[in-house]
């Protein structure tokens, strides 16, 4: 069953065309991976749908529900939360603040204690997060959203500037989440990972849906692995 | 919880021993007295906006004359007892600055700040030339405060300990305006606008019940003022007057602190009148005040005690540092 279907979005800023007809379905309970060159409109896709930017043109449909895309404070209400590519998080605060912040101003409240522990923050609750290193912000960042209990959440390329050990960390958390019921929509530039998480996957190029299916079948389309994955990612895949 | 029963024991007993105080203070100090905690008032209210939610309103001074002229005219021409007027003085204030907020938030930055100067511009115009306030001749006959039975102090004194019950009922109510989701939420935009936006913070109602409280206590002292003064002319609501006054006690005191802007309000009303022995060089203190904190302690009177807590106090009491305590673990 789909949770998230996006019919025929676009985005045009000015005389760009960011996003054109667009359509997507992500099914309820699986990690849908969206890939693409820089430029694609993956950050424009979740933009639209997380209610930051508005679309040109189209409609949206969550959980049955048609009428969006909805605004960020609406979209938020009925469960899409998503993450930013620079990791964000209220700097000036102590982690705990953030995460209160995120749970009382939010719709739904969480057991902060429960948000943690998987995220390894327990040891720096209570410093400041702007004086915590990347990879601690960042994962503030995560949980700020996962405070919100989100039933879809929208991933915006968690992996950047993680290291190998930090990026098994946060796939198995990502995958944690996903056992729990949490549908997630995963942009993300490291193919390997992304692949290695998702259970389908959507390909950007220059604002149009190229391509969607498995990771399998992806590998194997010739058109993507010829106008974005290149002889490179037939190397990883082998 | 236990925290905000703290607090509230911290408050009553300040609050107490300040009321004590109050009754060793001759008629000239009562009057000053009542004077720092009247800002005190207008400036714990002010810093719910600028300190907490970022925006420098220079429409305060005017929403303080509505408070006033409110009270004012329903006191002298209608018979309204003060303990009602003044309520209903600073809920008007409240709606009027609800709706200045409407506007002025169409802006942000310098454009707010910007904007928050022509409406009180306006206001301040309205006042000079409407027949309701008195124009520019002022509107005197303002009936005095009401007595409390049993409390039998002479009028400054008595002026003294209704503005500093006032002051604490007006910190009370910020600190739990600011520890509420609402207060969380204008703590979160003022850091991250687009951040806070993502967590389904509602920037509007936020921002707008900051404006609104900061603009019924900014009414609740102007209602207590015309009451006191039992005249008021526009003079004393200027933008560039006490318009300009409450943002310098904000930032002197130290903004996003509450306590630190009382002491703001306190440390610049009292230090003039006791330079008035040197009247010509009355406003050179002042502004030599203004400037050291400036330039050497821009976090205001607040940072400078949290330094001094955060450093010298553990090393007395022999306990490691703050920030050694909350060492990050070595590894992220």
């Amino acid at each position: 069953m789909s949770l998230l279907a996006v019919k025929d979005v676009t985005v045009k800023f000015g005389g760009v065309v960011a996003l054109e007809n667009v359509s997507l379905d992500i099914e309820q309970g699986t990690i849908q991976g969206l890939i693409g060159p820089n430029g694609a409109g993956k950050t424009t896709l979740i933009n639209v749908v997380s209610g930051l930017a508005p679309a040109s043109s189209g409609r949206m449909n969550f959980d049955g529900h048609d009428g969006g895309p909805w605004p960020m404070a609406e979209a938020v209400r009925r469960g899409i939360v998503r993450t930013f590519q620079q990791s964000r998080a209220f700097l000036g605060m102590t982690v705990r603040e953030n995460l209160t912040i995120a749970a009382t101003a939010g719709i739904r409240r969480g057991e902060i204690g429960e948000l943690i522990e998987p995220l390894g923050l327990a040891p720096v609750l209570d410093r400041i997060v702007g004086e915590l290193p990347y990879s601690l912000v960042r994962r503030t960042g995560f949980a700020l959203a996962m405070a919100l209990r989100p039933r879809l959440l929208l991933l915006d390329e968690p992996a950047v500037g993680l290291t190998s050990a930090e990026l098994s960390s946060m796939a198995g958390v990502i995958r944690e989440w996903n056992r729990k019921g949490i549908t997630i929509l995963l942009v993300e530039h490291n193919i390997r990972f992304l692949m290695s998480l998702a259970d389908r996957v959507a390909v950007l190029d220059r604002g149009h849906l190229l391509f969607e299916g498995t990771p399998e079948q992806c590998q194997q389309q010739q058109e993507v692995i010829d106008i974005y994955l290149g002889r490179r990612h037939q190397h990883v895949a082998h | 919880m236990r925290q905000r029963w703290k607090e509230w024991v911290v408050t009553c007993l300040i609050l107490c021993i300040s009321l004590l105080g109050a009754r060793y203070c001759n008629d000239y100090w009562a009057y000053v007295g009542t004077l720092a905690a009247l800002r005190a008032i207008m400036a714990v209210g002010y810093d719910v906006l600028l300190g907490y939610t970022g925006f420098l309103s220079m429409a305060h001074g005017t929403l303080f004359g509505i408070g006033a002229y409110a009270c004012a005219i329903l006191t002298a021409n209608y018979h309204w007892s003060f303990w009602v007027a003044m309520p209903v003085a600073s809920a008007l204030t409240a709606a009027i600055g609800a709706m200045v907020g409407a506007v002025s938030f169409r802006a942000t930055g310098f454009y707010f700040a910007v904007l928050t100067l022509g409406i009180g511009l306006i206001g301040f115009q309205i006042f000079t030339v409407s027949s309701a306030t008195g124009g520019v001749q002022g509107f005197v006959g303002i009936p005095p405060l009401p007595r409390i039975a049993g409390l039998d102090a002479p009028p400054q004194r008595y002026a003294l300990y209704v503005t500093l019950v006032m002051l604490a009922i007006t910190y009370l109510a910020a600190s739990a305006f600011v520890r509420s989701p609402l207060g969380g939420a204008c703590k979160a935009l003022r850091e991250d606008t687009t951040l806070a936006r993502s967590l389904g913070i509602r920037v509007g109602l936020a921002r707008m019940s900051a404006f609104t409280f900061s603009s019924f206590f900014a009414g609740a002292a102007g209602a207590l003022f015309a009451s006191i003064s039992s005249f008021i002319a526009p003079e004393s609501f200027s933008v560039m007057g006490v318009g300009f006054d409450v943002v310098v006690f904000v930032i002197v005191g130290g903004m996003g602190t509450l306590w630190g802007p009382m002491l703001g309000a306190a440390l610049l009303t009292f230090i003039p009148e006791l330079l008035r022995v040197a009247r010509t060089f009355s406003l050179l203190g002042y502004g030599i005040v203004l400037l050291v904190f400036i330039i050497f302690a821009p976090k205001g009177i607040a940072g400078l005690v949290s330094a001094a807590t955060l450093t010298k106090l553990p090393r007395m009491f022999g306990r490691r540092h703050h920030a050694e305590r909350n060492a990050p673990p070595s590894t992220p």
